[in-house]
């Protein structure tokens, strides 16, 4: 997918191209710009990691609004974008000094507690130190905040992916309120960063829950289950088109469906946070809905089915491609300090351990997603680690049914399934309360 | 498998069979009297903490410390509690972060300006530097601030916030150093009186104890219940919530008297806050998170500070206030049953009180003078009548 | 040259981190994420709690069977404060 800009954003006073409605992270990468924060402690390099809203590590300010996301914030004409918790600017971090004097890590908890006057001025270097963002910017005029809203429907769906959008299809019936929320700005989910399905896929199958009565919500996250208020409501902030304050969605449903995927994980190895080292799902979604390389020479770390499909479009796309699988070879640590520049990889060989070093210039990290069980666990849905399925999977029984009645689970959020499964699973989960609905004396 | 041996405070295996003396609960209250029974030389303490360390309300408080108080024993023993914690981190090896931005209380009617200025001229008379504030010189210590409802302001500089998790790590630590026995995920499920003290059941075995400490807070109630004591204070839900992290721009904690809000910033540049949220106080401990906390708190703190609007909420979560019916502790040894002994009903403030409680508790049960608030704040007060009514309670 | 192994990116919590509170006894998932930080910066443990919670109950002897997550604090994503400031809309609306 070729890319061409067709706006600017102004980046700390320059100017930057962009092409409109792509994520500002996707914008700034592809103009060049390899730091886009700080860390809180050491002041180390980064760049994003999930590109999905996750992990934290691409907050910047944007238009006068301290710590937003840059991977969730849309790039349009003249939108003013700057780095935070830096000094003197976030290419050239003095603060990174830090970074140098605990090589390993801290424990502030124990560090210049005595003598007082040490203590006393040590206290006030560490207040001055802390926080990311400045304030957000006074607005011109008293802000109106936005109303909130109360809806009621049959049957709410969390995450508009494989496994949530089929699961509302299965479930849709003429007359039956199915609503899904997803807080993407487009549904599809995981189908999204996948390189056999893709934008195209996704947008079919939103079709098709479209065609079938479904309502979807897209920028509309859900913030929580509220077991307390009004008899247990699941709040949603949805965030409206044309920017603003999100506003609160009350949900009341006769039957809740989570099926919110699963969250990129790192690879623990040392200096696994440089700028450069991205999820697998990061640098797929990058390739296939921004036509965006996240390098010429990227190591894919990973042994899934979802590490083979990126290396071969990667591969397609024109890079040279570096698979490391992780278990026969595994990254025990990353070089470079702005953007990763090589990786270290160690086996084992006859008489020990033999490490080689590979150039590079990014990392896919294709780890197992850890379940977003949250919602689901706040439902009062049980959970248990299963290494296999990424992490805290959602106990459900054969019709996703968890053990609080009215809630089910579907998809990578039981344990990481992965796109296709993901999608039967929402079927059979959609049909089986589509059956209880059916049922006499069940329903809304 | 077994866990390695630590370096830590907390001891492996189960309680000794017998000590002197038995402390319920492992939150700041306990540990610190743990602590200064130690430093005075009885180490023969064991403390049984039914979850992890920081579980209870001391791991989930807001961490304010103040002066300003309506009663003369509470401004006495905030002053000198303020100078405690000022002292830990030398003391006890672990950074509390104390930083004295001060308290700022608004007033929005001349009944409270009325309070605030009787109490304020009580502060000054113990050497506490209050000050009134016209609405506008609180908005010279706040510029965000919306003054425009402001009957008046007061403003201590020497209240302040620190951090609460390190006393109780630093408590537990040099307790343990001294020879006192910390034991986490211990529950303690029956107290049976006997004429050389007590036997403890716990769900790690027996212990025989000679005195046995009530100091479990919100479950304090349930505690004293083991040795058939009806204690009149109760759990009441304080919820509270953390925004993102932002450099530094609140100097002081805020609280606007007529709806209980509280606002600070944290050293990790997070605004801390709460307010006052009518509950079912039905005697059990509630723990949950409410979205009609956040709605009644944002309304009143985006009133109050419109330029908070765009901040986001991280983390909210609940803390269990231990209630007591004046506002007043609720200490001393229980006259019906001699050897069982209580530190509860501290209201949300037993955090900041536990320096100096801990303090003179450690030295009354050590041998040494006895304070007078043992007898002010003793539990036979409200069979008497004669009530402790403090009305500096925030949240 | 710094080779830290981060666990948990938005607080800069280094494995010697969960190292050092394991050897202090802080080995529970709950412990160590107040004595290191772990997962209370602005992902909320999105990205980390999983490694970490694996990590600390294999460093303490703990099987990974018995390893639980911590208690999910809402929201599940940061919300302004002016979303919930705004007035209720008193009615309702269908799907």
């Amino acid at each position: 997918m070729p890319r061409t800009p067709d706006c600017a954003l102004e980046f700390e006073g320059e100017s930057v191209s962009a092409v409109a409605g792509e994520p500002v992270a996707v914008s700034l990468f592809a103009a060049g710009v390899k730091v886009l924060s700080r860390s809180i402690k050491y002041h180390r390099p980064r760049s994003f990691f999930c590109l999905a809203g996750h992990c934290g590590a691409c907050l910047m300010r944007i238009d006068g609004q301290p710590n937003i996301k840059a991977c969730r914030t849309l790039a349009s004409e003249g939108m003013k974008v700057e780095r935070q918790n830096a000094f003197p600017s976030g290419g050239l971090d003095v603060l990174a000094a830090a970074d140098f004097f605990f090589p390993k890590g801290m424990d502030h908890h124990t560090m210049f507690t005595a003598p007082r006057a040490v203590n006393t001025l040590m206290q006030k270097v560490v207040r001055q130190l802390g926080g990311l963002g400045r304030l957000p910017d006074p607005s011109p005029e008293p802000q109106e905040l936005p109303a909130g809203e109360r809806l009621r429907v049959d049957v709410a769906v969390v995450g508009a992916g494989p496994a949530g959008l089929a699961a509302a299809i299965a479930c849709a019936a003429p007359g039956r309120r199915v609503v899904v929320f997803d807080e993407g700005d487009r549904a599809g989910g995981s189908l999204l960063s996948h390189p056999a399905h893709g934008v195209a896929a996704a947008d079919r199958l939103a079709a098709e829950a479209r065609a079938a009565g479904v309502a979807i919500r897209c920028r509309a996250s859900a913030i929580a289950w509220y077991p307390e208020d009004e008899g247990g409501l699941l709040a949603v902030a949805e965030q409206p088109e044309g920017g603003g304050l999100p506003r609160l969605v009350r949900v009341t449903a006769a039957r809740y469906v989570y099926a919110t995927g699963g969250y990129d994980v790192n690879a623990l190895f040392e200096d696994n946070d440089r700028p450069g080292i991205f999820a697998a799902r990061a640098v797929g979604t990058m390739l296939i809905r921004h036509g965006v390389l996240a390098g010429a020479r990227p190591v894919v770390l990973g042994d899934g089915p979802y590490a083979a499909a990126l290396c071969e479009a990667l591969a397609a796309a024109g890079c040279k491609v570096m698979p490391i699988d992780g278990v026969r070879e595994r990254v025990v640590a990353a070089r470079g300090r702005a953007w990763v520049s090589g990786v270290d990889v160690q086996s084992d060989g006859k008489t020990g351990p033999v490490t080689r070093k590979i150039a590079c210039d990014a990392v896919a990290v294709a780890t197992l997603p850890a379940p977003a069980s949250e919602l689901a666990r706040q439902h009062g849905a049980e959970v248990a680690f299963r290494p296999e399925g990424g992490g805290f999977a959602v106990l459900t029984d054969g019709n996703g049914a968890t053990r609080t009645p009215g809630v089910h689970a579907c998809g990578d959020v039981c344990g990481f399934r992965g796109v296709l499964a993901a999608r039967l699973h929402g079927s059979e989960v959609g049909r089986a309360i589509a059956r209880a609905f059916a049922r006499p004396g069940e329903g809304a | 498998m077994s866990a390695p041996t630590t370096a830590g405070p907390v001891t492996a295996g189960p309680p000794k069979r017998e000590t002197e003396v038995l402390i319920v609960g492992g939150g700041i209250m306990g540990l610190a009297i743990a602590y200064h029974l130690a430093l005075r030389g009885v180490s023969d303490v064991v403390v049984l903490e039914r979850g992890y360390l920081a579980a209870g309300a001391s791991g989930r408080n807001g961490g304010g410390i103040r002066m300003q108080w309506s009663t003369e024993i509470n401004v006495l023993l905030m002053l000198e509690s303020v100078e405690l914690c000022k002292r830990f981190a030398g003391e006890l090896g672990v950074n509390v972060w104390l930083r004295q931005g001060g308290y700022l209380f608004l007033a929005q009617s001349e009944g409270e300006r009325a309070r605030m200025e009787k109490n304020v001229a009580l502060q000054n008379r113990h050497g506490v530097p209050t000050r009134m504030l016209l609405p506008e010189e609180a908005r010279g210590i706040v510029p965000e601030l919306d003054v425009s409802s402001l009957a008046a302001a007061c403003y201590n500089p020497r209240d302040g916030i620190l951090f609460p998790w390190p006393f109780l790590w630093g408590y537990a630590n040099q307790a343990a150093k001294r020879g006192v026995e910390l034991h986490t995920f211990t529950e303690v499920t029956a107290i049976e009186p006997s004429p050389a003290g007590f036997l403890v059941q716990t769900s790690k075995g027996p212990v025989r104890a000679q005195r046995v400490l009530n100091c479990a807070g919100a479950w304090s109630p349930e505690v004293a219940r083991l040795v058939g004591v009806e204690l009149p204070d109760r759990p009441h839900r304080h919820e509270i919530l953390s925004t993102e992290p932002l450099k530094p721009f609140l100097g002081p904690m805020v609280s606007v008297l007529s709806s209980g809000l509280y606002f600070s910033q944290s050293m990790r540049g997070e605004v801390v806050t709460g307010i006052t949220v009518p509950d079912l106080d039905d005697g059990s401990v509630k723990l949950g998170s409410r979205l009609r906390f956040l709605t009644t708190l944002a309304k009143e703190l985006v009133r109050v500070m419109p330029r908070l609007a765009g901040v986001k909420v991280l983390r909210q979560w609940a803390g269990p206030y231990d209630v007591s019916p004046d506002g007043s502790p609720i200490v001393g040894e229980v006259a019906t049953v001699p050897g069982f002994y209580l530190a509860c009903g501290f209201t949300g403030h037993g955090f900041m009180m536990a320096p100096v409680v801990g303090k003179y508790y450690g030295e009354w049960l050590a041998g040494g003078p006895r304070h007078p608030f043992f007898d002010r704040w003793r539990l036979g007060r409200f069979a008497e009548g004669k009530l402790e009514s403090e009305e500096m309670i925030i949240g | 040259m710094a080779g830290k192994v981060i666990v948990c990116r938005c607080e800069d919590v280094t494995q010697s981190d969960l190292d050092h509170a394991v050897a202090l006894g802080y080995s529970h998932l709950e412990e160590a994420k107040r004595y290191t930080g772990l997962g209370t910066g602005p992902c909320q443990g999105k990205e980390c709690m999983v490694a970490c919670a694996l990590y600390l109950a294999l460093a303490a002897g703990r099987p990974p069977s018995e390893v639980r997550p911590f208690t999910s604090r809402p929201p599940v994503a940061a919300i302004a404060l002016g979303t919930l400031a705004g007035p209720d809309d008193p009615g309702e609306g269908g799907g």
